[in-house]
């Protein structure tokens, strides 16, 4: 079947406002590289945007960058890298994780809001959106925002579209900032901290002026299916805690040293550089030891964000409850857990733990008959539930834009 | 006053005793102010030349009694204004003389230190840098640092998402909190987000924060702190020309570097300045960069190399690198009392906000002297440079005849050409009532629906701070109707499955 070719904004709003007579529900797509992501939705007709792949002005004096949203996200990164910049809250390329091919679209990653290491400094997708053309639920293409990186005119709705998952407008050009790239970088290694000590090490650089911007943990277990760029680390068996400095190579190098001095009482430290630092941390940014092609690929995969420093003692028990593995990244905040196959994907016992943490977490990976019966993601308290539905609907009142992706009391 | 706030309510006014007779039944003692004089310290905020008394002040504290007082005015069809310390540049917090105007001044506690989850609980009240001051001894602060931070409380900041001189290097307020408590007009309480890094669905602590006071009271608020750079060292930079100093800051930028803090004034601000701190400024050019970095030691010594090098490359004619904490707070001094100093030379002054691609500069400038040329007012530019934030004082003399009208005429042409020239209304200041008539200077009619969708997502009545961000109110059903575009399908082709 044909998919129709949206050239334009116009094009959006004449799919969209057909839809709304229609009262046919849209699935929007760029790619399709995270339609496996959500509930399963009640949509029966896809709305593709990857012919709106054009880059409509890239400033890098300016530090911004304006998009359409089918543009790939890969042809973006590369033509920002041609200028040593990147987008600071490392995206996260999902695929590897849920075994499909391709990074997708710009759209797609602000869309999803998948944020990688550096989000405990630089913050995430959300923090980078600095203004947005789109349709709403309502036909209409508006913008939100501006194309400068400080601005306070209206409200922040750029805000609401990160990580909205399609559900409130489709976007169809975004302007987002863009930061220099580091010149140099260092990971610093400690071997062989449980969880919780581990924890408490990344606490212990976080809360250092030296300006961190990778704390992550793998228990040895993660290494069983080690893939891509944790190669480098070698020693497998052994658990790893990992922290990242980044800047100009004297202080990179300055800052280890003292970093080195903050963690000695957690051990002996190894400093990694540049290409082997790099490499591992994009393999924690796209959770590669839980890849779909790896061991534990027809595991459900988690994605649990909590207070950083309980990060620990939560994924030991979870690792502990259920068999499953996890690692940490943002300094114990963000857990992501691949747990033995269940038909509820452990989903009661999890979100009891989690939500005792403080925390919130999401299914991302699981088959289609276990979203069907799980919450994917996190269910809020009635009164935030309440407000969020009424946020929806200010955006999409029939219902058009990706129904029942966040909830599933209404995809059944 | 130049610009209508809503028509107040006679039936809301003709109950005017029974109403404090009932808020007095939820805030008691002094909670409830209502004589003349009393209420004489609320009739502004920080946009000083628009004065309103409230109906009446209601000072709860604690988040029970703001959630009665709005169930209360919601229920009776009462508006209400929120107000923080009153610093709003835009008039955020001005009163509606039918309106309860909702002080927050009682929520002064830090209610907790986590140091290991790097987060400050705090209630709205504490100002901006009671925060810092409370976690210094950490060596820990709050980034955000908006000039007025002596003052400002915390809330304001949420509810304006208010910058400073180091929001280009550390972000803005948005950037900087994690979670809050918020009471909706309907009286009810939800807390949203808490010491996460991230909230779970959708951002609703994105879209509260700089939503001006029209979408709910915040009554706790959690925000991220951070370590105090190891040392911080400044330049001081003069050129012959503004163009200079602008290409300066697009190399500095364009090289990779961020500056702690990158602000440039022009020689009328400079002037004034000088004369009021004796900063040591040249006054033999016609900008001026203050160029902070920030960072381990090694880091800045490097970077200030970089910096003076690329200055010179773009025919600096004065450079000064400061060597001490002295010397660089010296640096900062003019910068800092720019606004008081040129408070001396001119009777009056008003303060714009617009930001501008950095690249416009030299532009906008120009554009604005000859606007100063045309309405015959004379202007003194002081600028975020690293983030496009422009400042122009605008000195006029309220007492002479039609000057302020003219002051503010100018101010809106100022704004325009910002928009003109690819750039906001307001970087950090708000729209409030000051910029709430240029709006569609930036957004649509469709662009401004949509937002008023969401408010009424929040508040469907509209009683909370109406009159402020929107030029027109509409009523919530009528902006939630959906109209059917003909029926015809357009893509009559599209897959269905």
């Amino acid at each position: 079947m044909d998919t129709p070719r949206v050239r334009d904004a116009k094009d959006v709003e004449q799919v969209v406002r057909a839809a709304i007579a229609s009262e046919q529900p849209l699935e929007i797509i760029g790619h399709g590289s995270r339609r496996l992501v959500g509930q399963p939705m009640a949509t029966n007709a896809v709305l593709e945007l990857s012919a709106l792949n054009a880059v409509t002005a890239y400033e890098p004096n300016e530090l911004i960058i304006t998009v359409q949203a089918g543009a790939p996200l890969a042809d973006v990164l590369s033509l920002i890298d041609s200028k040593d910049q990147q987008f600071a809250f490392e995206p996260m390329d999902t695929s590897a994780l849920l075994g499909v091919s391709g990074a997708g679209t710009i759209g797609g990653m602000i869309g999803a809001g998948l944020a990688g290491p550096r989000r405990i400094r630089a913050g995430g997708a959300r923090d980078h959106l600095l203004g947005a053309h789109a349709v709403s639920g309502f036909g209409d293409s508006f913008k939100t925002g501006g194309k400068v990186v400080k601005n306070v005119t209206g409200y922040d709705l750029c805000k609401l579209l990160a990580g909205s998952w399609g559900t409130l407008a489709v976007m169809t050009e975004v302007t987002l900032k863009v930061m220099p790239k580091p010149e140099s970088e260092r990971t610093l290694v400690l071997r062989g901290l449980d969880d919780v000590t581990a924890n408490r090490a990344m606490t212990a650089a976080l809360g250092s002026p030296y300006d961190v911007s990778g704390a992550a943990h793998l228990p040895h277990q993660a290494f069983r299916s080690a893939a891509g760029g944790l190669a480098g680390l070698g020693a497998p068996g052994q658990a790893t805690t990992l922290l990242r400095l980044e800047g100009i190579a004297a202080s990179a190098a300055d800052r280890a040293g003292s970093l080195g001095k903050t963690l000695a009482p957690f051990g002996t430290v190894e400093v990694l550089q540049d290409a082997v630092s790099a490499a591992i941390w994009s393999s924690i940014r796209d959770v590669l030891p839980f890849a779909a092609q790896g061991a534990l690929g027809a595991w459900p995969v988690w994605r649990i964000v909590c207070p950083p420093a309980s990060g620990g003692a939560l994924g030991q028990q979870l690792s502990r409850d259920t068999g499953g593995d996890v690692i940490y990244d943002w300094g114990g905040g963000l857990i992501w857990a691949a747990l033995p196959p269940r038909p509820d994907a452990h989903a009661a016992l999890l979100r009891a733990r989690v939500d005792a943490a403080g925390g919130h977490a999401m299914l991302v990976r699981a088959s289609e008959l276990v979203r069907r019966n799980v919450d994917v993601f996190h269910p809020q308290s009635g009164g935030v539930a309440a407000l969020s539905e009424r946020v929806r609907a200010s955006f999409d009142p029939k219902n058009i834009l990706n129904r029942g992706r966040l909830l599933r009391a209404v995809a059944t | 006053m130049a610009i209508m706030m809503p028509a107040s309510d006679q039936a809301v006014l003709d109950r005017r005793d029974a109403i404090v007779a009932a808020l007095r039944g939820i805030v008691p003692g002094e909670g409830v102010i209502d004589s003349a004089a009393e209420m004489l310290p609320y009739e502004s905020d920080g946009l000083m030349a628009y004065r309103q008394p409230p109906m009446v002040v209601v000072l709860p504290d604690t988040t029970e009694q703001v959630s009665k007082v709005l169930k209360y005015c919601c229920e009776q069809g009462i508006k209400v204004v929120p107000r923080g310390s009153g610093t709003s540049l835009s008039g955020g917090a001005l009163p509606l003389a039918d309106g309860v105007l909702l002080g927050l001044g009682k929520f002064k506690r830090i209610r907790e230190i986590d140091f290991d989850n790097r987060v400050v609980v705090t209630e709205p009240g504490v100002t901006n840098l009671a925060i810092s001051q409370a976690v210094a001894h950490a060596g820990f602060y709050y980034a955000p640092d908006p000039s007025s931070q002596i003052a400002c409380s915390i809330g304001g900041n949420v509810a304006e998402n208010s910058g400073g001189v180091h929001c280009l290097k550390y972000g803005m307020t948005t950037n900087n909190v994690l979670g809050c408590e918020i009471v909706l007009m309907s009286g009810e309480i939800l807390r949203i987000g808490g010491k996460s890094a991230e909230n779970a669905g959708y951002d609703l602590m994105g879209i509260i924060t700089g939503s001006e006071g029209l979408l709910g009271v915040i009554t706790e608020i959690t925000v991220r702190i951070l370590q105090k750079p190891e040392t911080a060292r400044a330049l001081m930079v003069g050129f012959a020309e503004v163009e200079a100093a602008g290409e300066c800051v697009a190399r500095i930028i364009g090289a990779g570097i961020i500056p702690g803090g990158m602000e440039m004034m022009d020689k009328p601000a400079i002037h004034a300045a000088e004369a009021f701190v004796h900063a040591g400024y040249p006054l033999d050019v016609e900008a001026l960069l203050i160029i902070e970095l920030d960072g381990p030691g090694v880091e800045v010594d490097e970077l200030i190399g970089r910096v003076e090098t690329i200055a010179k490359g773009c025919g600096s004619t004065t450079l000064q690198i400061s060597t001490s904490e002295a010397e660089r707070n010296l640096f900062w001094a003019g910068r800092k009392a720019a606004f008081p100093a040129v408070g001396r030379i001119s009777p009056d002054y008003l303060c714009m906000d617009g930001t501008i691609p950095r690249g416009a500069l030299p532009k906008a400038l120009a554009r604005i002297r000859d606007l100063s040329a045309k309405y015959d007012l004379r202007v003194a530019n002081v600028f975020h440079a690293g983030d496009g934030n422009l400042h122009p004082l605008i000195l006029y003399d309220a007492n002479q005849p039609g000057e302020m009208e003219r002051a503010e005429a100018f101010g809106a042409d100022i704004l325009r050409c910002c928009v003109e020239l690819g750039g906001v209304l307001t970087g950090e200041h708000g729209v409030g009532i000051e910029k709430r008539d240029l709006m569609p200077e930036m957004f649509s009619e469709i662009d401004l629906n949509q937002q008023q969708r969401l408010k009424c997502a929040f508040d469907a009545q509209g009683l909370l701070n109406p009159g402020k961000v929107f030029p027109t109110l509409h009523r919530c059903a009528e902006l939630g109707r959906v109209h059917v575009h003909g029926g015809r399908l357009a893509f009559p082709e599209l897959p269905r499955f």
